[in-house]
């Protein structure tokens, strides 16, 4: 990085362009008022510091709509005495691999984002934390007319799928899972995300974690190479994989929860799915649920936790923490409160079903979570 | 061209025969004339079809839920309300490219044509004439890596009005020059003829019989600046807040950006996608009305010069 | 002196941003079809002296060939549309029909690229995929070359629905610049050639076009332009498959601007910044390969007709 930075600086000394804007840059970056920093105590601020701030959040587009309900929340509660929010929120969405870079590098305060922190990642910015907001899921959907009853479907099956070793509806894998049901003779169409997601990590993640002989660790990700299967396709966005499958006769598709409704509008079918004790299961608030909280002893003071397919009776078995990811050095001690205030406020008040989670079919973090939450939260300084 | 002194040796054949009236036409050359232009016509309805199916399609889905106060309410976090901080955003943008790309334009445009010669207008010409060549996208990515990450300006207004300004510079440095050198000679000559100072000549005579020309590139530059999105999606991010002084680290929201994440695409809220199709209505207002204030400046100066 | 500044600041930033890119990827870079960047284990690694993932395997080679098979389609449907309608404007229609068709292209011209993508992705693209390509796929003959048209013809997006998307977006420049270059053929040749016995019809083939022959070429590589740098309209609308081409005309696909639109996000989460080099790498092809069409146009259309190609995109 640093090598890079020195090499466009004699790239940029000889452009007058770059220099006008770079003198543009240094004038407006010294207008933020200074303050002192205050003392990271173990109790968490409840409200925003008095000084009028600003705080920026971006990343992940499956928490984009919960961040901005919060945000409209929160600035609504918190305002001064002529009825203006004290603390400005501002919310954008383009995906989680921003909000990583842009937490760490400092150019945004808090990054949103679907998975936890890679091991690389860590390496890199050692500093950052990973914090957990909200539990969300995972539908399987699919595209077949005249199947009514929901199919059982399992991590070996899905994999099979995704590289072409299945190929129809009808496969004697399948109706095994699924005796009595009349599958049609009806060609598979596995879809996928075009571009980077968390969805394509929590699903690469359940198909190794079921057959790891099937679905290598090594195309676990984000953003992975895809077998080459007849008849695939690519879909950009939750948006697209319903679309799409909407489109497709024979579709199988992974979508995030949130996009429960417009799956059931588009007439997909939802799978059960297997769990890590042979049971299978739909994602429903209770499974989605009982997943989370049988998990919340094993998740580590850091709430770095793979939840699939875990071993949990009526569990369901794709299911994971949204994260906020924050930098513990920010660049500015009254910043680093506000930021304090605001994520305490969400994973309390915050976590309220009815008012913010079932709009996106979230559900609430277990308390004991919400407590290593909030001493993760207790670390922002500067 | 081979063809010419056929037809002439038919025309000469047939003016013998008939004497005194038009020849007849042969069957197959009427058919063929008939056939070439049902073509041409049919060509002409494929142009038009998919830009009244494109515009209808979207004025279709936007206008059941179109209220005119989507243009006063603010965009709340939730994704829904109006649209007032994009369309401040898009103006701020677009604006702000028309400023510094237009003061870089307009004198690069002059330079060119009043006082560049031979070697040098050549190599300056066509260097913002491959400017115009460089896929917006990277622009958009040479803009994040170099101002957003490597300087640290942040995603902010700045980045932004930059990136749109290099994509605005060919057109109207373009149009300076075109409408520069169609000022007559005469003018000039005049001016000189008469004692006026250089300067003086070339802003009140030159400069004044150019600028419907140049306006008219300003549009034109403009219209692409309210439609771009691949630049500004990792320079201007997107924020709810209003643009601001703040130049540098305030992410800055704009229309195209509603009308791509808002999208059914990418966002399950009904709201959102009804506030995506609306953005769409009102960038296609946005530019029909540049279009059209272009027309008219077009033909007012063409008045005045007749 | 700024434009060439700003031409040359760009080059810097991405030859920099690509140089160790270029270095661990290798000639594979553009022959292998494969779009790695790493798995959620990998380790960071050392090559050459540039840390990167574990893992990690890049060949744009489905990239290139789809950037350059949309802008094929883009011009083989839309220049001839062009060229025909531009010549009924000038030949056939009144002269205030004619300036309203002409606003209607100026119009066409000046829609956001993210709405003709959204129509796109949302309207046109479902549409041929549900009434129109099946019949084709299906009555096709199942012979070399023509089995490209033949097979699964997917939701909508895809190689044929970017291509027309793209047709549809270059169209206004070609037919406006033609439209334009016709109005200017002096009246003479053309009364010579009716005077000759010349139907209009041959008339506007053999004297009016080649008379404007260059001029077209010229606008044509305007629209090849716009064509090969497209980003939303395409991202959009071709279902982004990286690492592997297209098997049949309707199938899903990339292009270089698509997958860096797409996958820059992705990207930015390698801590090793070295993905965010490989998408400098991609750019860079994409920049040499357009300022290559552009500079070669310009340099052929002044030799044979001694003036500069028009600039823009004929808004």
């Amino acid at each position: 990085m640093a090598k890079r930075t020195r090499l466009v600086w004699t790239a940029a000394a000889l452009l007058p362009l770059t220099v006008l804007a770079a003198a543009c840059g240094s004038s407006t970056t010294t207008t933020t008022p200074p303050s002192t920093a205050k003392q990271v105590g173990p109790s968490l601020p409840t409200s925003p510091n008095k000084t009028p701030e600003t705080i920026t959040e971006t990343g992940s587009t499956l928490l984009y709509p919960l961040m901005g309900d919060w945000t409209e929340a929160y600035q609504k509660q918190f305002i001064n005495s002529a009825g203006a929010p004290i603390l400005t929120i501002e919310t954008g969405g383009t995906g989680s691999g921003t909000g990583v870079t842009d937490a760490a590098t400092g150019t945004v305060n808090i990054g949103a984002s679907d998975a936890y922190l890679s091991a690389s990642e860590k390496s890199s910015y050692p500093t950052m934390l990973n914090i957990a907001l909200a539990i969300s899921a995972q539908q399987i959907s699919y595209n077949l007319p005249g199947v009514t009853t929901p199919l059982k479907l399992n991590g070996t099956v899905l994999a099979e799928i995704y590289t072409g070793k299945i190929t129809k509806w009808n496969d004697s894998a399948i109706k095994a899972l699924n005796p009595g049901v009349s599958l049609p003779d009806l060609a598979i169409v596995p879809l996928h995300r075009a571009d980077s997601s968390g969805d394509t990590f929590l699903f690469t993640s359940y198909m190794n974690a079921q057959d790891s002989s099937a679905w290598p660790t090594s195309n676990v990700g984000t953003s992975i190479s895809w077998p080459t299967v007849s008849g695939a396709l690519a879909e950009t966005g939750n948006g697209g994989m319903v679309s799409g499958c909407a489109a497709t006769k024979g579709c199988i598709a992974y979508i995030g929860i949130s996009y429960l409704s417009k799956t059931q509008a588009a007439g997909l079918g939802q799978a059960m799915i297997e769990n890590g004790a042979s049971q299978y299961l739909a994602p429903t608030a209770s499974t989605i649920s009982a997943e989370a909280n049988a998990l919340t002893g094993k998740t580590p003071a850091d709430e770095t936790l793979s939840m699939i397919d875990a071993d949990v009776s009526g569990g369901y078995p794709i299911v994971n923490y949204e994260y906020a990811i924050v930098n513990t050095k920010q660049t500015n001690g009254t910043v680093a409160e506000d930021i304090r205030a605001f994520l305490y406020w969400a994973v309390h008040t915050g976590q309220s079903e009815t008012t913010y989670l079932s709009a996106v079919n979230f559900e609430p973090l277990p308390s004991s979570v919400v407590a290593l939450s909030d001493n993760q939260i207790a670390k922002i300084g500067t | 061209m081979g063809g010419a002194p056929a037809a002439q040796r038919d025309v000469g054949g047939r003016g013998q025969r008939s004497a005194g009236s038009w020849p007849a036409v042969p069957r197959r050359r009427q058919v063929g004339n008939v056939l070439f232009w049902a073509l041409c016509l049919i060509a002409l309805a494929l142009v038009i079809t998919p830009t009244v199916w494109l515009a209808g399609g979207v004025l279709y889905r936007a206008i059941p839920n179109f209220h005119w106060n989507v243009l006063f309410t603010r965009t709340q976090p939730s994704l829904s309300g109006g649209l007032v901080q994009p369309i401040l955003g898009t103006f701020a943008i677009t604006i702000g490219a028309m400023v510094i790309g237009g003061v870089i334009s307009v004198l690069t445009g002059l330079y060119l044509s009043e006082f560049a010669s031979g070697r040098h207008r050549g190599v300056l010409r066509g260097g913002y004439e491959v400017l115009a060549g460089i896929p917006s996208i990277v622009l958009g990515f040479v803009g994040y890596i170099a101002l957003v990450v490597d300087l640290h300006l942040g995603f902010g207004l700045l980045p932004a009005v930059l990136v749109i300004s290099v994509l605005t510079i060919p057109y109207i440095t373009k149009s300076t020059e075109t409408s520069l050198s169609h000022v007559p000679t005469g003018y000039r000559e005049g001016a000189e003829a008469l004692g006026i100072p250089q300067s003086w000549a070339m802003r009140k005579i030159v400069l004044k019989s150019a600028l419907p020309g140049m306006i008219t590139g300003f549009l034109v530059a403009a219209a692409i600046a309210v439609g771009e999105t691949a630049p500004l999606i990792y320079t201007a991010y997107f924020s709810d807040q209003n643009p601001s002084m703040h130049l540098t680290h305030q992410a800055v929201p704009y229309l195209t950006y509603v009308v791509y994440y808002f999208s059914a695409l990418v966002n399950p809220g009904t709201q959102a996608n009804i506030l995506s199709y609306d953005a769409a209505l009102v960038l296609l207002v946005l530019v029909l009305l540049l279009i059209i204030l272009g027309r008219i400046i077009a033909a007012r100066s063409r008045r005045h010069a007749e | 002196m700024i434009p060439l500044l700003a031409l040359c600041f760009i080059l810097v930033v991405l030859l920099v941003e690509a140089i160790p890119a270029i270095r661990v990827n290798g000639a594979q870079f553009f022959y292998k079809s494969v779009w790695n960047p790493g798995s959620f284990s990998s380790t960071i690694v050392t090559t050459d002296g540039v840390k990167h993932l574990s893992g990690i395997d890049f060949g744009v080679l489905p990239d290139i060939v789809g950037t350059l098979a949309t802008s094929a389609i883009a011009l083989i449907v839309g220049v001839p549309i062009s060229i025909g309608a531009a010549l009924f404007i000038v030949e056939r229609l009144p002269r205030r029909l004619a300036n309203g068709v002409g606003v209607f292209l100026e119009l066409l011209a000046g829609i956001p690229s993210v709405i003709i993508g959204l129509w796109g992705a949302l309207t046109f693209g479902p549409f041929i995929s549900q009434h129109i390509t099946p019949w084709i796929a299906r009555n096709m003959p199942d012979v070399p070359v023509l089995d490209f048209f033949r097979g699964a013809t997917g939701d909508g997006e895809g190689m044929l629905t970017s291509g027309l998307i793209l047709a549809i977006m270059i169209i206004p420049i070609v037919a406006s610049t033609t439209r334009d270059l016709i109005r200017q053929v002096p009246i003479l040749p053309r009364e010579g050639a009716i005077a000759l016995g010349m139907s209009d019809a041959q008339t506007a083939r053999k004297v009016t076009l080649p008379w404007v022959s260059s001029g077209i070429v010229g606008a044509v590589v305007l629209g090849l332009g716009r064509a090969l740098g497209e980003t939303m309209a395409v991202a959009m609308t071709c279902g982004v498959s990286l690492g592997s081409v297209a098997t049949n005309l309707y199938g899903t696909m990339t292009t270089i601007s698509a997958t860096i639109v797409t996958q820059l996000d992705g990207a930015l989460s390698d801590g090793t910044g070295f993905n965010v080099r490989t998408i400098a790498e991609l750019a860079l092809v994409l920049m040499v390969i357009t300022l290559a069409v552009n500079v070669a146009a310009r340099l052929m259309v002044r030799k044979v007709s001694g003036t500069a190609l028009p600039v823009g995109r004929g808004v």
